[in-house]
């Protein structure tokens, strides 16, 4: 019970209750004094007007007051015709009241009544004026009519308060409970990540309304997270299992050479095939920090306004003759407009050549390997496809990954880090990165570039 | 033979520098600590000085700082494990020549420190001479004796970087910061590539080599006659 009264739902709604309450004391009050006053004034009205009416013919006077009292059907009306001295001419009020002024306006008093031959203390509204012979007339009306209406009114206003609330109440109850529910499933999935299952997801409902959406995007950023988690774990593998191969190579080698080694030559050549592999290790691990540096947007010093043109160019400028040589036709397309966008001028280039190295590496001897800046609604898309067997549509995923090795790249030399470089400097600069089918056979990378980048100015 | 300051305060490391540079001809003098190397460094007597980025006692870069604040030229190499783009700038900023991440290969510093040491010829020179090789930079036209080379503009700029440092090494990583201007290393061949290419307009059948091979650390262009 505790919770569900801590619970934000239930504040919120128990809030909305006394509010609504509150509003609806406000009417009340507003409804009773308007009504109040509308009949007071009324009968104020009366009054003031059967008074002057009296008044206004001496003679008449006392028949004027008789018929007034005579009118009414309820022993609430009064009336009184005092002389001078005064002593009572006619009506139903024994004495003048001593401190009701003689100005025609209407005044509550309390005074001695006589109603069928009873006395009586009674609140009257009256009015009194004097005549031109010094008699005073006094009209009045019982409050009794007024103030029952007023309670009635109050009684009616009260009554009805209680059930207002009362449902109020009672629907923040419900409705805190429903979302105390609808929280209770995704509190339990939410345990049971914090204790370490990171495949949990929330529910999500079919509604479609906040809560359903905060539980998608969190579960969006469990996905992330998990993946982050998995990538860690297997970059550890992978280092581990990557960093041996060389390294069991080059123990070998180094032993063999020397055992066997029958001159300096031959030693030479152990050491110089050892630190091929070393430099392949040392590589390896150059390109796990360096893709660490850049995913932790430490390389900021060197960003700048960077001409994709130039680059785009320059890279396929330095790598034609590879391509050359392995009789691949490079191709270049370049779309005119402002090809000015922000980054690491150094690093884009590397990730653009790594690309194309890839492309190269990836597409048999007569192939193509084309490179490209294109326009897309003011955003520059550098592309490279080629003509190489193309990536599964299910490895696509992962071929940013540090260490994945497609299918197709299995029996190519390399570490499976090109393209998580490029992943990370793409990442950096805010480039979304994608691969897809190229247009040629094989695969396409698109790295788009939008003319503003997240990177601050020099530090 | 050049005097140089290797400031390094891994003794391994600098012992096998040590070794390779004395190796190559090189006097060299090692001090351990950032105020070794800064009293050693005071008294100007170095051809080029190797400082680490970080030294016990004083930060490499303040040691270099303090030295070019008070008026001193002397080329200075550094050296750190710190590879990153953005520390390389931090490097040349506080005064530094050039900049070298480790690890590194010898032959890297040893083509490095040469570079510092001899300074290339003169900038403002406009046509370039070596052997029987000749470049103008302001036609951006090339002849080897009397036939003329037909280079694209990479292989001209390609030619002059080695046309001004005549018979010395220069590794493919120097070729592509100072030629393509670029900087990270690319794969080793790609520059081979282009080398190759340029070796095979200046080298007609028949003509003596002009570009050498220098294994294991990088390529020189010696002058045929």
């Amino acid at each position: 019970m505790s919770r569900l009264v801590r619970s934000f739902a239930f504040r919120w709604a128990l809030g909305i209750a006394l509010w609504s309450t509150l509003l609806s004391l406000l009417l009340f009050a507003f409804v009773y004094w308007q009504t109040a006053a509308f009949m007071q004034d009324e009968l104020a009205e009366v009054l003031r007007h059967e008074a002057r009416y009296a008044a206004g013919d001496t003679a008449k006077a006392a028949a004027r007051i008789e018929t007034w009292v005579s009118e009414d059907l309820h022993s609430v009306h009064f009336a009184g015709l005092f002389g001078a001295d005064g002593r009572k001419l006619a009506g139903n009020l024994d004495a003048r009241p001593p401190e009701l002024p003689l100005d025609g306006e209407v005044h509550r008093i309390g005074t001695q009544v006589a109603i069928a031959g009873r006395r009586l203390h009674e609140e009257l509204w009256s009015a009194a004026r004097s005549l031109e012979d010094g008699t005073v007339v006094v009209v009045a009306h019982d409050t009794d009519e007024i103030d029952r209406a007023k309670a009635t009114v109050i009684r009616a206003l009260g009554l009805a308060l209680v059930p207002t609330l009362a449902f109020s109440i009672l629907g923040g109850v419900l409705l805190a409970g429903r979302a105390r529910r609808r929280l209770a499933s995704t509190e339990a999935a939410v345990a049971r990540v914090m204790r370490g299952d990171l495949r949990q997801r929330l529910p999500v409902g079919e509604a479609g309304d906040e809560f359903d959406r905060l539980a998608r995007d969190v579960n969006v950023m469990l996905d992330e997270i998990e993946r982050l988690m998995e990538e860690v774990r297997g970059v550890g593998d992978a280092v581990a299992h990557d960093l041996r191969t060389p390294l069991t190579r080059l123990r070998l080698r180094l032993e063999r050479g020397r055992d066997q080694a029958r001159d300096v030559e031959e030693l030479r050549q152990a050491v110089d095939q050892g630190l091929i592999w070393i430099d392949q290790t040392l590589e390896m691990v150059t390109a796990v920090l360096r893709i660490g540096e850049i995913e932790h947007g430490r390389r900021c010093a060197a960003f700048g306004p960077v001409d994709l043109k130039l680059v785009v160019s320059e890279a396929a400028e330095l790598f034609e003759p590879l391509a050359d040589d392995k009789g691949i036709a490079l191709g270049i397309g370049i779309e005119e407009g402002a090809s000015a966008v922000r980054g690491d001028r150094s690093l884009i280039f590397e990730a653009v050549s790594n690309l194309l190295d890839n492309a190269i590496k990836f597409t048999p001897t007569g192939g193509r390997v084309g490179i490209g800046l294109a326009w897309r609604d003011g955003v520059a898309v550098v592309s490279v496809e080629d003509t190489g067997p193309g990536i599964a549509a299910g490895e696509r995923d992962h071929v940013f990954k540090r260490f994945y090795r497609a299918e197709r790249a299995r029996q190519t030399e390399g570490n499976g880090l090109g393209l998580g470089l490029v992943a990370a400097i793409a990442k950096l600069h805010g480039f979304p990165l994608s691969v897809g089918d190229g247009p040629l056979g094989g695969c396409r990378f698109e790295m788009a570039c939008p003319t503003v980048g997240p990177c601050p100015t020099i530090r | 033979m050049a005097k140089l300051l290797l400031i390094e305060d891994d003794a391994a490391t600098a012992e096998e520098i040590l070794a390779d540079l004395q190796g190559r001809g090189h006097e060299v003098a090692w001090a351990a600590t950032g105020p070794a190397g800064a009293d050693a460094a005071r008294s100007g007597i170095w051809n080029a000085i190797l400082l680490d980025r970080m030294l016990p006692g004083l930060d490499g870069l303040t040691l270099l700082r303090d030295l070019r604040a008070a008026g001193d030229r002397t080329p200075a190499l550094v050296l750190s494990a710190l590879g990153d783009v953005d520390e390389r700038i931090r490097g040349l900023r506080a005064g530094g020549d050039d900049y070298l991440g480790k690890p590194f290969v010898l032959a890297e510093l040893a083509a490095r420190i040469e570079a510092l040491l001899r300074r290339p010829t003169d900038s403002r020179e406009t046509v370039l001479r070596v052997g029987t090789l000749e470049l103008d930079l302001i036609a951006s036209t090339g002849r080897r004796g009397v036939r003329d080379l037909d280079l694209l503009p990479r292989e001209l700029k390609l030619l002059e970087y080695l046309m001004r440092r005549p018979g010395q090494v220069v590794t493919r990583a120097m070729m592509f910061e100072e030629v393509w201007n670029y900087r990270f290393a690319p794969k080793s061949n790609l520059i081979d590539v282009h080398v190759g290419r340029l070796r095979r307009k200046l080298e007609a059948e028949g003509e003596p080599m002009l570009i050498q091979n220098v294994r294991g650390e990088g390529f020189t262009l010696t002058p045929d006659v």
